[in-house]
């Protein structure tokens, strides 16, 4: 199993191929049959409208999430040295999680409600949960990162504990503003909280794109990098690598790309532990080739998850959070999995 | 030690920032999207109290789809579009309604905003207070050509306010807690149209000391309260057998909402009213008609 550039180009290809066959599939099927022959013949006609704006940027919304959740999670995996990290323990998630709470809470739907501020009436219509949620997360981060730098350098597990204790923190006071909270207003925290892909505006998936590819391109370079950290720091430094800069890049570049991603669609959890767990159990354990796997499967199973979830509009009379599709779909095959495979070493 | 707060500080100012901007003006019916043509002939609408407006105002034939949470005979056979925080965008385009009616809210601002730019023409109505009420029968009467019948309904819901207010004035107020759930407790406190209706009807709502308006309400200060009447607009009776039997609500009079009219911000608020009213003084006859 070791790392070779034909077998990386390879298995890229394969999962290349995946990925679009996900996307073709998630922008093909949903809560509407749609004729593609109207879709890509007749612009005026509804199938060319939800085929062309609601599931197109919808499935490249759902890709960037996936990617950079997954891509995020199997890179603080090895920087944390801990194969139970996911993206969300730097406290991103809670620092989000908190701010778009704290502005459903108050019911503000959009920035233009908080201030009267018109950069030519755009901020009018800017979603303030979103921009709470990224303010918060933000400053988790900033907040986590600069405590924990005194041991950052050196010890993985204080960014690890700090991140949790911040969770823990940021969840204790969500669960107060819940209680305090309408019932109506409830509902829509709730349904926030549980992690659903909406609907996003072109200015915005470009802004997203570009986030996610320099995150992932700073994972993916580093990469190699990493693979000598899980050495020990000692043993990586005296081959070269400086041991506190790789780590402190990896994290901010782990920490962007899930802030983007939280921001865009809530909390979707599992994707960032299972899909990087998968395919370790799959290749083995080389980063080089785990970073890049990991973004192009990751992206794949969120447009799967999410197509599960829009196909189950009639069954429920409602779409599901995609995040309780993650989960659904994610534990029990992760869990078969390991079973398979440690039955597979033990014999 | 310095640069350690400075995060810290920041997302306390954060959190402040949110407060001190804790009351949002609330906006008017207003247009999103594409102006609806002169004259709508397929109207969606995604809140059962919006439904109701349309077909108060005689306009029922113009609606091709609902939201899951309608109940009305009228609409029994149309298509379901999803609920209020999460309608279906592709449910609602394949539709191609020439009219959205919205109550709006950050729950279903995104999807509504989409709609919008996919040429739907949308009509916000926030449904919070009795003038918002008011305010959404006029301007969905004004875009459905129907402005005749919104007068109608909002001059109706008005002089009954009036009846009612002189028929309140020469009885004893009563003190009324207006329950929508007893586990937890949830009430009606200021700023929700129930509270502005137990108004009209004379009753003091002994929950206006809540700081919101559907707050979930503390049990001691219900207790210490001691309302006279408990209107129970619950939809499960969860805990009630309990909190019935509680010192100082179990000598109150307890009564139920009749119909939906009181939980509706629609066109029969007015209904809503006097029935409220008779709920309260049961000796008294309402001495009017009643509103369409």
């Amino acid at each position: 199993m070791s790392f070779t550039l034909a077998r990386a180009l390879g298995l890229g290809g394969v999962f290349l191929i995946l990925l679009f066959a996900a996307f073709l599939v998630a922008v093909r099927f949903g809560d509407q049959p749609i004729s593609l022959s109207d879709a890509l013949g007749d612009p005026s006609s509804s199938s060319a409208i939800i085929f062309w704006s609601v599931r197109l940027p919808r499935a490249l919304l759902a890709a960037l999430v996936g990617a950079g959740l997954a891509a995020s999670g199997v890179t603080l995996q090895g920087v944390l040295r801990n194969p139970l990290a996911d993206p969300f323990v730097l406290g991103v998630s809670g620092g989000a999680a908190l701010g778009a709470t704290l502005s459903l809470f108050l019911g503000f739907a959009t920035v233009g409600e908080v201030a009267q501020v018109g950069v030519g009436g755009g901020m009018e219509r800017l979603s303030a949960p979103a921009l709470f949620a990224f303010l918060g997360a933000v400053a988790a981060m900033l907040f986590v990162l600069v405590v924990s730098r005194g041991h950052g350098g050196r010890a993985p597990y204080a960014v690890l504990l700090t991140g949790v204790v911040f969770n823990a923190f940021a969840s204790a006071v969500i669960t107060l503003v819940k209680t305090l909270s309408d019932p109506n207003r409830l509902g829509e925290i709730l349904y926030w909280l549980a992690g659903t892909l909406g609907y996003e505006r072109t200015g915005t998936l470009i802004l997203s794109a570009l986030i996610q590819a320099v995150a992932i391109g700073v994972m993916l370079a580093l990469s190699g990098r990493l693979n000598l950290l899980t050495l020990g720091d000692e043993d990586a430094a005296s081959l070269g690598v400086s041991v506190v800069w790789t780590r402190r890049l990896l994290l901010l570049a782990a920490s962007a790309s899930v802030a983007d991603a939280v921001v865009l669609s809530g909390l979707i959890g599992f994707v960032g532990l299972i899909v990087p767990h998968l395919l370790r159990l799959a290749f083995g354990p080389d980063q080089r080739l785990l970073v890049p796997l990991s973004a192009l499967g990751g992206a794949a199973f969120l447009l799967l998850a999410d197509l599960l979830a829009r196909l189950a509009i009639p069954l429920f009379g409602s779409e599901p959070p995609v995040g309780v599709v993650t989960a659904l779909l994610g534990g029990p095959l992760f869990l078969a999995l390991l079973y398979r495979s440690g039955r597979l070493s033990a014999g | 030690m310095k640069t350690r707060l400075v995060p810290f500080a920041l997302f306390v100012a954060l959190c402040l920032v949110s407060v001190a901007h804790a009351a949002p003006p609330q906006a008017g019916p207003r247009f999103l999207g594409p102006k609806p043509p002169e004259k709508v002939k397929r109207v969606v609408t995604l809140a059962p109290s919006l439904t109701e407006t349309v077909l108060a105002l005689g306009a029922g034939s113009s609606l091709v789809g609902v939201s899951r949470f309608d109940e009305f005979k009228e609409v029994a056979g149309l298509p379901r579009v999803g609920g209020f925080i999460d309608p279906s965008v592709e449910a609602v385009v394949v539709l191609k309604p020439d009219l959205l009616l919205v109550q709006p809210s950050p729950g279903n601002q995104r999807p509504v905003e989409k709609l919008a730019e996919l040429g739907v023409p949308v009509l916000l109505l926030p449904l919070q207070t009795v003038a918002d009420t008011l305010a959404a029968l006029r301007a969905v009467g004004k875009v459905l050509g129907r402005e005749k019948e919104a007068n109608a309904l909002v001059q109706g819901i008005e002089s009954t306010r009036t009846r009612v207010r002189e028929a309140a004035r020469t009885r004893k107020p009563r003190r009324v807690l207006f329950v929508y759930g007893f586990e937890p407790l949830v009430v009606a406190g200021p700023g929700s149209f129930a509270d502005e209706l137990l108004r009209d009807a004379g009753a003091v709502n002994v929950a206006a000391d809540a700081g919101s308006a559907y707050p979930v309400y503390s049990l001691e200060r219900a207790l210490t309260a001691r309302p006279d009447v408990v209107v129970d607009a619950a939809d499960v009776d969860v805990g009630k057998d309990k909190f019935m039997r509680l010192p100082g609500l179990s000598q109150a009079r307890w009564v139920e909402v009749p119909s939906m009219a009181l939980l509706q911000p629609g066109p029969s608020l007015g209904r809503g009213l006097e029935e409220l009213f008779s709920l309260l003084y049961p000796s008294v006859k309402p001495d009017a008609g009643t509103v369409h």
